[in-house]
């Protein structure tokens, strides 16, 4: 049975260091069983967001996630929550048994025959020292240990930074496959949205420490629209009050909010914005002056 | 309890040097003996003399281990929280239901209790591999000393003694350690050394007086004078062991030095507020 009250909930989450705002009263919820992408530029304020729900720093304004006061309880909250925070963080002295055995010793919901399961599909030896794997393997390794939790809440905060392709589509390949399912909950960054795009189902905007769009991707077809304007139209297009334009490749294309959809209409060919291209919009046009 | 034992096992894992340098410095002692010249004059002098040189035996075997593991220890301590930190594996260890007071209490259990206790058992195999070699080499004639049991129970009992004295009387120092450690983000050694040098000379310059130092230098040094009788009756040089060793510990003394429990609130603060670093920080 799942419960409807949300996994995560931030009101008001703010953080600075120094006089450098990470976070400006942040709000969002995350419900059980999405998969929600906190997307945004290089120092939006995407990591200290993560940080703040894993009880790895501290915070000001209202923040619980399963239930739990992260910093105050991150090692209660480490039972039913995991977390892989960028890559390539386990120890170069640890073997790949080692790494098993000490979270199965330490963690009591996880379970040792699947990590197992998992490292078996690929050619990974027990025996292994961290160390002598490559970023890719590395990251399998944190990736099985990880999906072996039966954890409710999963973190991801740029889980693929620097790997190759082929490792990239094998990470969210068995993130897919092997670990997701209507019980799992998971909060990914990266800002490598085209990669993750297919895999949402809610995204969360941020920008300068502040969220500029919380919506479930299948809102945002009926939420958005992105106009391919012939230049003839361009001054009845704008008085419809795009939020954004941007032109490429000779064209001229003008994002709406909200917009009546008969009057886009006549102006040119209406599409839906991409992740990215919403991501894009949206960011540029709150740094608009 | 069951998690304490992992975050241990997991101390030894990353730190080998904590059982291969005892190990070393073994086999270095036992290929000397086998190898090296013995003196077999001093083996054939008369019983008072070679009892006196049983007694140098054991305090150079156990000095030698014991200045290695104290040099040993003030690393592992220095690096214990520092290391995690910039190697990142400290965001791996975090997502563990591990709570910080935890993994900072078996950094110092393991810096202050599971090292000296791996040296302590290094320096008894190696005395008594090396006794025995010797023994053979110099056909028993000085056997009958390192044989002698009292003077094996004499060296384990002082040797405990001081390791349980120790943890009391050098937890400030310990606690600074791990407190730096927790704090650094470059440099631990000069970050450990540098504010103590800079209260001293401070004091020195605009009080003109050498309080801190004293208390610095007592510190370092006084552990011996805490934990026994003194003036000490005892000298390897008279060689009056036999009468005297049981007599040298003054426990009562002291647990009650005033010294003792300041030092443990000060290490005590140190160590909590290692742990407070510990929960807010995960960069170097």
């Amino acid at each position: 049975m799942m419960s409807s009250s949300p996994l995560v909930e931030a009101r008001g989450l703010s953080k600075r260091y120094g006089s450098f705002v990470a976070l400006d009263r942040a709000d969002f919820i995350v419900q059980p069983g999405r998969i929600v992408g906190l997307i945004g530029p290089n120092g939006a304020g995407k990591t200290t967001a993560l940080r703040a729900l894993l009880g790895l720093t501290t915070y000001e304004g209202e923040l619980s996630v399963l239930g739990r006061e992260p910093f105050a309880e991150r090692a209660l909250l480490m039972q039913e929550a995991s977390f892989i925070a960028d890559v390539a963080v386990l120890p170069a002295w640890l073997r790949v048994q080692q790494a098993i055995d000490f979270v199965a010793g330490v963690h009591p919901r996880f379970r040792r025959e699947r990590a197992e399961a998992l490292l078996a599909k690929t050619d990974i030896g027990m025996r292994r020292r961290i160390g002598e794997l490559s970023k890719g393997m590395k990251t399998m390794v944190h990736l099985a240990l990880t999906m072996a939790i039966d954890a409710r809440l999963l973190v991801l905060d740029e889980p693929t930074l620097g790997l190759d392709i082929i490792a990239r589509r094998g990470f969210y390949d068995a993130l897919v496959n092997d670990y997701m399912d209507d019980t799992r909950t998971i909060v990914i960054t990266t800002h490598q949205v085209e990669e993750v795009e297919n895999l949402l189902t809610d995204v969360l905007f941020i920008d300068k420490g502040r969220i500029v769009l919380d919506c479930s991707v299948e809102d945002i077809g009926a939420r958005y629209a992105a106009v391919e304007v012939l230049d003839d139209r361009i001054a009845a297009a704008r008085a419809e009050r795009p939020f954004y334009e941007r032109r490429a490749l000779g064209k001229t294309l003008l994002y709406f909010e909200g917009a009546d959809r008969q009057k886009l209409e006549g102006l040119g060919e209406i599409g839906v914005p991409s992740v990215a291209d919403l991501f894009v919009a949206k960011v540029s046009a709150e740094r608009a002056p | 309890m069951n998690d304490f034992i992992w975050l241990v096992r997991r101390e030894f894992w990353e730190n080998k040097a904590i059982w291969v340098l005892p190990a070393c410095i073994g086999s270095l002692m036992v290929v000397a003996g086998l190898f090296g010249k013995v003196e077999i004059a001093v083996l054939h002098a008369n019983p008072e003399q070679s009892e006196q040189a049983g007694a140098l035996f054991f305090a150079a075997v156990g000095g030698i281990f014991w200045a290695a593991m104290g040099i040993y220890s003030v690393w592992y301590l220095l690096d214990s929280l520092y290391a995690e930190r910039k190697d990142r594996s400290v965001l791996f260890f975090k997502s563990m239901p591990l709570t910080d007071s935890a993994t900072v209490f078996s950094k110092l259990f393991v810096g202050v209790i599971a090292i000296p206790l791996v040296y302590f058992f290094a320096a008894d195999l190696t005395a008594l591999l090396v006794a025995f070699v010797i023994s053979v080499r110099a056909r028993l004639a000085f056997g009958n000393v390192l044989w002698h049991p009292e003077l094996w129970l004499q060296a384990q009992a002082l040797w405990l003694y001081v390791i349980a004295t120790g943890v009391l009387w050098y937890l400030p120092i310990v606690g600074w350690l791990l407190l730096v450690s927790a704090w650094a983000k470059r440099a631990v050694i000069l970050q450990a050394l540098l504010p103590p040098l800079a209260i001293m000379l401070a004091e020195l310059l605009f009080l003109g007086t050498r309080v801190s130092c004293i208390v610095l230098r007592d510190r370092i040094l006084g552990g011996g004078y805490a934990a026994f009788h003194h003036p000490i009756q005892w000298s390897l040089v008279t060689g009056e062991m036999t009468p005297g060793v049981w007599q040298l510990p003054d426990p009562v003394g002291f647990l009650s030095s005033a010294d003792v429990w300041i030092g443990v609130l000060v290490g005590a603060a140190f160590i909590a507020g290692a742990v407070q670093l510990r929960k807010r920080r995960t960069d170097a």
